[in-house]
């Protein structure tokens, strides 16, 4: 019989389990229904705002190889390839700061809510400086949101190629904006400065009335664009699940929106300044760069959350 | 504003890089909920770390070092005096609901959120009603944001949202369907006061113009 994603996740996650002794299982794992926990995500570097569960940097060359197995068995290729992009980012920021300790691949943390099954529902979380995935388990569905992705640099260069963890988010928002007549800008475009997420870290449960230009104004092509743009999010998690989470997201599309916040011109191949939100029933999508002292198109944060599923609400509700 | 010294200054205060920091702003994000009787009001407030101990000296006001629960008490009462908050033009009088305040430690660092909520209550009918929300809290320094949450009750439509460049003024524009229509309704009972007072004028007078005949009749 064929495997499939949430059995891969299992068996990925007793393979972790096995390479742990007593106390760092105590540490690893918590209840399901463990509130606190489950909020316990941050944008903030973990000097900043601690995390719980085990740091890779305590973790032995085998125990760190599971557990990044274990986080890749959730994702899809391209999901995975992005949270390690973003995890070099943060190595990249601490060479940048000169060996800044709070920076750095080993700062991430990974934890467990629940007992990890192929029927009953568990939650795998992990994150640490610009990175907070949440992936609910619930039988063969799996739900992402809330997760938060981030950049710092958004756009550094490793063993000779240049990264940019969140380019596409960048290239297929402004590829859309400017795929729009004259008409449809004046109502995607907002009137007002955003400095931040809205709906970030610590706003669980609200849903903002939705602004900007709706997808029914928007021509096919555009609507296809703006689906290509959501799947920037929607598709970091594995396939199976990215797949019905499109298909949700596909059937709403009459309900959705794009709004864009600040500059409109972008240099090619470096990422934009603009906030911009894509917004239907079941998704906010947040793209949110950060004025900290530097170029704010090299410092970005992201939000995706679906106000109706957060942490699999509807999957586990009873 | 030139970052290179502020960044230099902070890594000195806190020995953390400033690259990880809310800077020199005062985020200030509103989310205003609406019920048909009630608005209520969330700010969250954020002091960047460059301006923080601007932002704190207008809290710990005697400078011990301590926020007390009267300092907490004056400076959201403060908050509230800077915003206002208007119903069809008519302001309102909001009434503090909680206020919580991080520890100055967090303030520091930049990621000390003081959150402060509020609510007014609202005269109930209205089919089509404008809330108009200004913040003026620390407007050299502040960033702000507002929004609007979906509300909850179904009977009740955002039809728009109108802010201004630094969002610190906004009007929401909403419709509500299960009430009165305020100007119908009021021009109805209006109009109803007045046919039911010339009503009575009208037989007052002609009571009197009878006793009047009455009388003369009996002379």
């Amino acid at each position: 019989m064929a495997q499939t994603a949430t059995s891969r996740m299992v068996g990925a996650a007793n393979s972790f389990l096995a390479t742990l002794d007593q106390k760092q299982r105590q540490r690893l794992l918590f209840a399901f229904d463990d509130e606190k926990q489950r909020a316990r995500w941050s944008n903030l570097p973990v000097a900043m705002v601690p995390r719980s569960g085990l740091g890779m940097g305590e973790l032995n060359a085998s125990q760190r190889s599971a557990a990044m197995a274990l986080v890749a068995s959730a994702l899809s290729k391209t999901g995975f390839e992005k949270v390690q992009q973003i995890m070099d980012g943060d190595e990249t920021l601490k060479r940048n700061e000169g060996g800044n300790p709070m920076f750095g691949k080993d700062l991430y943390f990974i934890s467990i809510l629940g007992t990890p099954s192929e029927r009953e529902p568990w939650m795998l979380q992990f994150g640490g400086h610009h990175l907070a995935l949440n992936i609910t388990i619930s039988g063969d569905r799996g739900v992402l949101t809330p997760t938060l992705t981030g950049a710092q640099p958004s756009l550094y260069t490793i063993n000779g190629k240049t990264v940019r963890p969140l380019g596409r988010e960048s290239d297929k928002a402004v590829a859309l904006l400017n795929a729009l007549d004259d008409g449809q800008k004046k109502r995607a475009i907002l009137s007002y400065r955003l400095a931040d997420l809205v709906l970030g870290p610590g706003q669980d449960g609200k849903t903002i009335a939705p602004e900007g230009l709706k997808a029914p104004a928007m021509n096919e092509r555009q609507r296809a664009m703006l689906l290509d743009l959501i799947s920037e999010w929607s598709g970091i998690i594995h396939e199976s699940a990215a797949a019905a989470r499109m298909a949700e997201l596909k059937a709403d599309i009459n309900e959705t929106w794009f709004a864009w916040s600040g500059p409109i011109n972008v240099t090619p191949g470096t990422n934009i300044a603009a906030y911009y939100r894509v917004q239907g029933p079941h998704l906010v999508i947040e793209y949110a760069p950060q004025r900290m002292g530097g170029d704010p198109a090299m410092h970005v944060h992201t939000m995706y959350r679906d106000p109706t599923n957060d942490y699999g609400g509807k999957l586990t509700a009873k | 504003m030139k970052s290179g010294p502020i960044m230099a200054a902070i890594f000195l205060l806190t020995g953390y890089p400033a690259c990880a920091h809310r800077l020199d702003e005062y985020l200030q994000g509103a989310l205003i909920s609406i019920e048909k009787n009630r608005v209520h009001v969330e700010i969250t407030l954020t002091p960047g770390i460059a301006v923080y101990r601007y932002v704190l000296a207008g809290i710990d006001t005697d400078a011990d070092g301590v926020i007390s629960q009267a300092e907490q008490r004056a400076y959201a009462g403060r908050v509230l005096r800077d915003a206002y908050l208007a119903i069809d033009g008519h302001p309102l009088t909001p009434r503090m609901v909680s206020a919580r305040f991080p520890t100055i430690e967090d303030m520091k660092e930049g990621i000390g959120q003081i959150k402060i909520e509020f609510d007014a209550g609202l005269p109930r009918e209205g089919q089509h009603r404008r809330l108009t929300f200004e913040n003026h809290h620390q407007d050299r320094i502040a960033a702000y944001q507002v929004n609007c949450l979906v509300p909850r009750d179904p009977d009740i439509r955002v039809i728009a949202q109108n802010r201004n460049y630094s969002q610190s003024v906004y009007e929401l524009d909403y419709s509500q369907a299960g009430v009165a229509s305020e100007p119908l309704a009021k021009g109805m009972l209006g109009a109803a006061a007045l046919l039911l007072f010339a009503r009575v004028l009208w037989i007052w007078r002609k009571r009197d113009y009878r006793v009047a005949a009455a009388s003369r009749a009996f002379r």
